[in-house]
């Protein structure tokens, strides 16, 4: 690593104590740095990019037009190296054959799922009692943004619908 | 102020006299490099325990998802590539130094009086180092780590009288499941660290308390050295050495994968890992009633060398030459396990489970099926079905039968449980060869004509039709997984040949579908072990710590250079 000046200095010197020390404080550092921040990392995970999959949710003719009907259906899903199909839930209002909207179940406020209450024709969410308008909008209470609305396409009459989530508590949508 | 500190906790904790006691020794003959070992031995297990813990926060015990979870650790969580290879290839080199540690202290004759009970610890060490080999391989939960598990299980369960109750105890039961690779992981990351962090104490105190032996020639010894800074900083070089040492490892031959355990495949031939193949290679030496002689008389004798050494060995004399005797017995001793290991590396395995021989049900069991649908017109699935379906029903296998989808015409229908398995490319090579080969071709490609169907030939697979190609491993796997679990009918008015059902019939096991989709992504270039998440490429990241340990090494150098030209 450097020519041999051993010569000049005594092997017991402060001098050379103190550099063998820094060598060891220097390389037992780097060691536990060059492993450690991957090993920090790794618990970090991945942002994830998820893969659009659009599920079949119902039919298209078979929907009533006098308001939200909530639709299930089952998708394979993924938790980590777990998957298993889950029954997953929708909101649907049908406006015409071709024309629906499609919410996500989840407050946006704090992930509580919403019911529709026939009596007021609201959707209602019994955890922080905001209520939504017909068309998702917040009407009271603490919820920070409209209804989630999910993608939804219409092919030959069936309708499918991409299931994703969004963080709540959020003025904006934003996916997670 | 960290004066202050220092007093506020020296008057309530004795901090100098623990910093005496790890760091001020004297060295007869001073630091040496060949003194690293044993701290090269706690390094290693230092680094063991922390990727061991890394691990953790990822992998699961579980039968159906310890595979799967180890798979998503290495592709899909970023350096988790980085985490399983350092604690994988540290598991070895961890027993290579132990060896070359033990020889070094036996060399020096460190073990003689009053050293007895350092190497009596040490040797207690040394077992307990080879019980966390014993029981980390199985918890792959791989085929490989699955055989190799019920195999050694088993060996143990043949000693006379303590036999059934030992394997019992090892395996929870009666079978090779849950409650064994529950067992094992216990013992490996809960048991055996507790023994060893006891074992740890027992040796580093008794060795401190009569510190480094040092040259065996009397005027070697003066002058000495302190240990520290002077060893501690060549246990640093050392260190650091292994630590690259490792990572290069992890890089550039990271662990294979041999597929998810499957206890129905007795195609498989295990073999214990290399640590234990004198052990595995001298049972064969031995048939039937003396078979104990293998199992517990060879590892009996090899204890009590070990353990009664310092005591038959009473002749203070520590100079190699003029310990011929002892030397000899050890050089015998050396000789012949890695001569019985090599011979054990290079046997093929247990003669009991030649593939042919004993046949596979779920692996042979199609084959017909598939030849005389190229004759004529392919068997429908019941085929295999019930040739199989026995076997499996009171399996494990029966886990996986939830998420089965049955779709008769398909192709169509959905992916089932292989499409998130990472198989093994190489096991798949040869269920290929068996199952596909006869109608796709070798290699997957074909000539083989399939009247009345809209291509008018079987598909080619290498390279596959492009609507079912991805550069992504597990969307690639995706989509052949529904043609090979369902089947599936080619578009043409009458096609003679269909592709049959492999999975819904368990004609073959969901592990030996991944398997096979791995081989047939590999016909495609495409790697079903693809790290998806790598955090960092692992060329890179060795690129990375080469230049960044040159970097420093180079400017530790300089300083160095600068303080003695200032002190000439």
């Amino acid at each position: 690593m450097n020519e041999p000046r051993h010569e000049a200095i005594d092997p017991a010197s402060p001098e050379r104590r103190g550099f063998l020390v820094l060598v060891i404080g220097v390389l037992a550092s780097l060691n536990a740095l060059i492993m450690g921040i991957p090993f920090v990392r790794s618990l970090f995970g991945a942002a994830r990019q998820r893969k659009a999959k659009w599920s079949k949710v119902g039919e298209v003719n078979s929907l009533p037009e006098n308001g939200p009907v909530e639709l299930k259906f089952r998708l394979l899903t993924e938790d980590a190296y777990h998957y298993e199909e889950a029954l997953y839930s929708v909101w649907v209002i049908k406006y015409a054959t071709d024309k629906v909207t499609v919410f996500s179940p989840i407050c946006p406020h704090l992930g509580c799922h919403f019911i529709w209450d026939p009596k007021i024709s609201r959707f209602a969410c019994p955890c922080h009692a905001s209520v939504y308008s017909i068309d998702g909008k917040v009407l009271y209470g603490p919820a920070p943004r409209s209804l989630d609305t999910l993608p939804a396409k219409i092919e030959n009459g069936t309708l499918y619908v991409q299931w994703e989530r969004f963080k709540p508590g959020t003025p904006e949508k934003i996916t997670v | 102020m960290l004066a202050r500190i220092r007093e506020w906790i020296e008057t309530r904790w004795p901090l100098s006299p623990l910093v005496r006691l790890a760091i001020e020794e004297e060295i007869p003959g001073g630091a040496k490099f060949a003194y690293s070992l044993g701290s090269a031995v706690l390094i290693v297990f230092a680094l063991q325990a922390v990727s061991g813990i890394m691990q953790l926060f990822f992998y699961v015990p579980t039968t159906d998802h310890a595979y799967n979870s180890l798979s998503y650790l290495r592709t899909r969580v970023p350096f988790g590539w980085l985490i399983h290879g350092l604690h994988y290839w540290g598991a070895q080199l961890m027993i290579i130094l132990v060896l070359l540690h033990i020889a070094r202290v036996f060399l020096w004759g460190a073990y003689k009086k009053p050293r007895e009970l350092t190497w009596l610890a040490g040797f207690a060490l040394f077992l307990i180092t080879m019980g966390f080999s014993f029981t980390g391989g199985p918890l792959h939960w791989d085929q490989r780590g699955y055989w190799v598990g019920e195999v050694s299980t088993s060996i143990a369960g043949t000693v006379p009288i303590a036999g059934d109750f030992t394997k019992r105890l090892l395996r929870g039961g009666e079978e090779m499941g849950q409650l064994a690779l529950s067992r094992l992981f216990t013992v490996h990351t809960a048991v055996l660290p507790a023994v060893l962090l006891i074992l740890f104490g027992i040796h580093i105190t008794a060795m401190r308390r009569f510190g480094s032996v040092g040259p065996w020639v009397e005027e070697k010894r003066k002058p000495g050295g302190p240990f520290w800074p002077d060893q501690v900083f060549k246990d640093a070089i050392t260190g650091t050495t292994v630590s690259l040492l490792l990572i290069a490892l992890a890089v550039f031959l990271p662990p294979g994968y041999s597929g998810m355990a499957d206890p129905l495949d007795v195609s498989y031939i295990p073999k214990p890992e290399w640590n234990f193949l004198f052990l595995y290679q001298s049972l064969k030496y031995f048939p039937g009633h003396l078979e104990p002689v293998g199992t517990v008389g060879i590892p009996t004798v090899l204890a009590l060398f070990f353990i009664l050494l310092p005591f038959l060995d009473r002749n203070p004399e520590r100079n190699p030459l003029k310990r011929p005797f002892v030397m000899l017995c050890a050089v015998v001793l050396a000789v012949v396990v890695v001569a019985v290991s090599v011979v054990g590396y290079m046997s093929p395995g247990f003669a009991r489970a030649p593939a042919e021989a004993v046949g596979s049900s779920s692996t042979t069991g199609l084959a017909p099926a598939v030849v005389i649908g190229n004759a004529m017109m392919a068997r429908s699935s019941e085929a295999a079905g019930p040739l199989s379906g026995d076997a499996v029903s009171a399996s494990p296998q029966s886990t996986f039968s939830n998420l089965r989808h049955s779709s008769p015409e398909s192709g169509q229908g959905e992916p089932g449980l292989a499409a998130h398995i990472v198989g093994s490319a190489e096991r798949g090579a040869e269920l290929f060869r068996k199952n596909c080969s006869p109608c796709h071709g070798p290699e997957g490609v074909t000539k083989v004509p399939n009247q009345g169907s809209a291509e008018g030939k079987v598909p080619d697979l290498n390279p596959i039709d492009r609507e079912l190609f991805s550069t992504d491993a597990q969307t690639f796997a995706e989509k052949i997984d529904p043609f090979i679990q369902h089947g599936s009918v080619p578009p043409g008015s009458h096609p003679a040949i269909r592709m049959p059902v492999f999975g819904d019939n368990n004609a073959l096991t969901q592990q030996e579908i991944a398997n096979l989709e791995a081989h047939i992504l590999h016909l495609n270039g495409v790697d079903r072990a693809q790290i998806v998440e790598p955090g960092m490429r692992p060329r890179s990241f060795f690129l990375l710590a080469v230049v960044v340990y040159a970097v420093i090494i180079l400017i530790l150098g300089g300083l160095w250079n600068k303080r003695s030209r200032l002190k000439e």
